[in-house]
């Protein structure tokens, strides 16, 4: 038993280890110094009032909403279709197809925004905003297509054929018989592909421009040149939001099986 | 067949559309750009001069190091967790594994920003050696390689922990005890039986680290800062601050090539994973 036992240990040290600086952070964001100090001296909620009062804050948040919503919402209607023809039906080029979906994986999101922004420059100046959700919508599709594919193969192809034999036509029986079906893999795309837009960095770094910034990026640019506790008071909320909907999530749907 | 043919084409058309057109397209342009020099005539010389140069040298050399180092603690850390996690009950695994997961899903800067409270001149550590008197001077924690580890080590080691619990739950759990009942002690099973047969899990586990750690940006941005440079926050330094966007696009081929190759590697070695 002695092994077992030192594994857990390790494991307790790990779980210190992920999760005791969200712990530190949700404490330091309620001191009194302008400086971040550790531990916090005195109480106050001045970090958090400060955060709903940037109008910085509040306009890259909304941003990075819509762009995580349009983005999400395009990535699963690209994605969706293309899972389902690639576990139903084989067919010449599918490997070639399969490839050129899933290839933004292995592309570093640095690299894609670099080179979207590079090629936009190209065609004269296109709209920083569209830019974003481009990028994103990008990265995400390949997302949709892995967590769509694996809850497409645990749903049997009998129900769907027996549907049609008695008479639904194909498109009615995908939208009445599938969808249903495959509706928790759906939603699960939709949180994790949402989450991964929302956050995003690398993507977003140089698809940013005059007034136009995401939330992660605005807080960078904060960072540069504030040393105050907003940034931790903005990123108590965030956390506490994330583990509400990451919890949620998993009671609902079983989320970290199609991390 | 011909209207087989027309409902796949409505099925992946427009998924292949869009990545060609908003992704590929753009990288085969910034790809081709790269060669070309101001005169307009193509040539690899910018290439031969900045992949020879110290500075790129010494930060390639850095994040490699970075990559191995954060994958080797990364497994030395998820062996025995992994296995803890295995060996638990089905219920109270699935609780541990949705909080496993937290530092991939909350945002990167609200993560490494953590970070510098604890490391920063006023920070935790540093107020705790302090109080204890051990040091007069704050020690320099953060802005070093130490604390870019450290960030990336967290950031990471919830894919490690993953790749090896999914490859471990495949394990009967009669093969250790029969390692066991045969006399082998418990240190001897878990390398010759556990390891060997959740081997897939690491070697998935690595690719994903290992890439991980080369390409990101966030967390040795905020931790390494101008200092510790890696390849990603070299490449934002050519692109925006120097605006050399042939650098730039030289260090973003290094990193995808670089990312490849590991792919490539595990399609050689286990073909059904990539």
């Amino acid at each position: 038993m002695k092994r077992t036992k030192f594994a857990l240990f390790v494991l307790i040290l790990l779980y210190l280890f992920l999760l005791g600086p969200f712990l530190v952070i949700f404490v330091a964001s309620f001191g009194k110094q302008a400086v971040m100090t550790f531990p916090p001296r005195g109480f106050s909620l001045e970090w958090f009032d400060k955060v709903f009062h940037q109008t910085m804050f509040l306009d890259s948040f909304w941003t990075s909403l819509y762009v995580a919503f349009a983005a999400t919402a395009s990535a699963l209607l690209l994605g969706i279709p293309a899972a389902y023809a690639f576990v139903r039906h084989t067919f010449p080029g599918k490997n070639l197809l399969e490839t050129i979906i899933s290839s933004p994986v292995i592309v570093p999101g640095l690299v894609v925004g670099f080179a979207l922004l590079r090629f936009f420059v190209l065609l004269g100046n296109l709209p920083v905003l569209l830019g974003l959700y481009l990028g994103h919508t990008a990265i995400l599709i390949p997302y949709a297509l892995r967590v769509v594919t694996a809850s497409l193969r645990n749903f049997d192809p009998d129900v769907e054929e027996a549907a049609i034999s008695l008479g639904a036509a194909r498109l009615r029986s995908f939208f009445l018989v599938v969808l249903p079906n495959i509706r928790a893999g759906v939603a699960a795309a939709f949180i994790l592909s949402f989450i991964t837009s929302f956050n995003n960095v690398p993507v977003s770094l140089f698809l940013t421009g005059p007034g136009v910034a995401t939330l992660p990026i605005q807080m960078l640019v904060y960072m540069e040149y504030y040393f105050d506790p907003t940034i931790a008071a903005l990123s108590s909320i965030l956390i506490i939001v994330t583990v509400l909907i990451v919890q949620s999530a998993e009671k609902m749907l079983g989320l970290s099986k199609y991390v | 067949m011909d209207r087989k043919a027309r409902v796949l084409g409505a099925l992946v058309g427009p998924s292949t559309l869009f990545l060609t057109l908003f992704f590929l397209l753009p990288l085969v342009f910034v790809l081709l750009e790269s060669f070309r020099t101001s005169g307009g005539a193509f040539s690899i010389s910018p290439y031969i001069t900045f992949l020879r140069s110290p500075r790129f040298l010494v930060v390639y050399g850095r994040t490699l190091k970075f990559g191995i180092l954060v994958t080797g603690l990364s497994a030395l850390v998820a062996y025995p967790a992994s296995y803890a996690l295995v060996r638990m009950s089905k219920g109270r695994r699935s609780v541990l594994m949705s909080i496993v997961i937290l530092p991939l899903m909350t945002s990167p800067v609200a993560r490494t920003y953590a970070w510098i409270v604890i490391l920063g001149r006023f920070g935790m550590i540093n107020q705790l050696l302090r109080g204890l008197g051990l040091i007069e001077q704050p020690a320099k924690l953060l802005y070093t390689q130490g604390a870019v580890i450290v960030g990336l080590a967290q950031l990471f080691l919830p894919l490690m922990v993953l790749s090896l619990v999914s490859a471990m739950e495949n394990i009967p759990r009669d093969a250790e005890e029969a390692a066991l009942s045969l006399g082998a002690n418990r240190l001897t099973a878990f390398f010759r039986v556990i390891v060997p047969l959740s081997a897939d899990g690491f070697i998935m586990g690595s690719i994903l680290v290992f890439t991980g750690s080369i390409t990101a940006y966030v967390t040795p941005a905020i931790l390494g800062g101008s200092g510790v440079l890696t390849l990603a926050t070299l490449m934002q330094q050519e692109a925006m601050v120097l605006m050399n966007w042939t650098n730039a696009t030289i260090i973003a081929v290094v990193m995808v090539v670089t990312t490849l190759v590991f792919y490539l590697i595990l399609r050689r070695v286990r073909p059904e994973m990539a």
